[in-house]
């Protein structure tokens, strides 16, 4: 496994995928065209699983996002659960300010009962 | 009976089937929803955020734009309501002779600019409590121009309208007045709106060297003037909407004392 790294741009996040088992994605999601963007990502995680790893510390601190990256997290979050494994964890982390941040977080866990996904306010 | 059971097991396995798929649908409409729900309240977060940060804009702009017309009165030790007199004099003027409500509101807020470029006046010149000589009037006058070079330099559509406001406001509708003695509708409607409300509010307010003209003796000024010094549009309209101009000068009368 390769660790891979992808520069923030105005539009997009901050993203390192480090393969001794963390993922960071940080800063604001309005991709051009949201599933081209993260298919690496995606396709990363899945090689990372394939390979047999399980410890894995996904760390994620979006300000802003569009829909179709809401679409795409719930994507991810499908993957990490089907991968799901004591071992692995999500942080949700947002600024105690930004309500919408919150709440976004609130429904990913709520949707996502297996995970061990937390939500952290800064 | 083999064929019976048979055939019921593949019924079953279909139903099994069937039932996943349509629970997988229903989730996955249910998800949809969902993000569809979470994408409008954001965005709705992001609008109220959107228009606050306008609205701060805004306030910020016209407070601005306020203290710099105040700082160009105060030099010249004019009375406090001075400047909210002549703003609300220009937006009547303004929507009366035809611009629209937006145009009106700006000019509102840039008119009470025309004399910023008075900061750039000594103050020995400025605040003179005597008649100016002609070489001090010279430099007076040197306000208009100094004005807009002050402003006109900003990309900012209110700066750059305030900027005519303070080129033009000394324009007489004659060609008679300065900097440059353009004629007629050839000083912007800005410049002759402002020159109007700026001379019916210095006639009829009390100044150190002079009390406040009675109201006949500024009407007749006025009406020979009109064509003059004054768009005779201009003046008939004030004289049509005499009521409202003169309520707005009873709510923004100066208190005695106060600067
Ligand atoms: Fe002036």
């Amino acid at each position: 496994m390769q660790n891979m790294k992808i520069e923030e741009t105005k539009y997009t996040p901050a993203i390192e995928l480090d393969a001794s088992g963390a993922i960071t994605i940080v800063g604001k999601s309005y991709p051009e065209n949201t599933f081209e963007f993260y298919a690496p990502v995606m396709k990363w995680v899945e090689s990372y699983f394939e390979s047999g790893a399980k410890k894995l510390a996904v760390n994620m601190e979006i300000v802003y996002f569009n829909s179709s990256s809401s679409k795409l997290f719930f994507d991810l979050f499908d993957l990490l659960e089907e991968n799901n494994n004591p071992e692995l964890i999500v942080n949700w982390i947002y600024d105690a300010e930004n309500e919408s941040a919150m709440e976004a977080g609130e429904d990913f866990k709520e949707d996502f009962e297996k995970l061990q996904f937390n939500l952290k306010a800064k | 009976m083999d064929i019976e059971n048979k055939l019921v097991n593949e019924i079953a396995q279909l139903q099994h089937n069937f039932a996943e798929t349509t629970n997988k649908l229903i989730k996955d409409i249910k998800r949809q929803n969902k993000i569809l729900e979470q994408s409008d309240k954001r965005q709705r977060k992001e609008y109220d955020e959107l228009l606050a940060l306008k609205q701060e804009i805004e306030e910020t702009q016209r407070e601005v734009v306020f203290t710099m017309g105040a700082i160009g009165e105060s030099r010249s030790k004019e009375t406090g309501n001075h400047v909210k007199r002549v703003a609300e004099y220009s937006k009547l003027l303004a929507l009366f002779y035809g611009l629209d409500e937006q145009e009106a509101e700006m000019l509102k807020q840039a008119s009470p600019m025309h004399d910023i470029g008075k900061v750039a006046i000594p103050d020995a010149v400025l605040n003179k409590p005597a008649r100016f000589t002609n070489e001090e009037r010279v430099i007076m006058n040197t306000h208009a121009e100094l004005g807009f070079q002050m402003l006109g330099t900003s990309k900012r559509p209110l700066l750059k309208m305030a900027s005519i406001v303070a080129y033009e406001h000394h324009e007489k509708y004659d060609g008679t007045g300065y900097p440059r003695g353009i004629v007629g509708e050839d000083i912007h409607i800005y410049g002759r709106i402002t020159a109007l409300a700026d001379v019916f509010d210095a006639l009829g307010s009390d100044r150190v060297y002079k009390k406040a003209w009675e109201d006949e003796k500024i009407f007749t000024l006025f009406k020979e003037e009109r064509g003059r010094h004054f768009d005779p549009r201009l003046i008939d309209i004030f004289f049509d909407n005499l009521d409202a101009f003169l309520s707005i000068r009873d709510r923004y009368r100066d208190v005695a004392g106060q600067h």
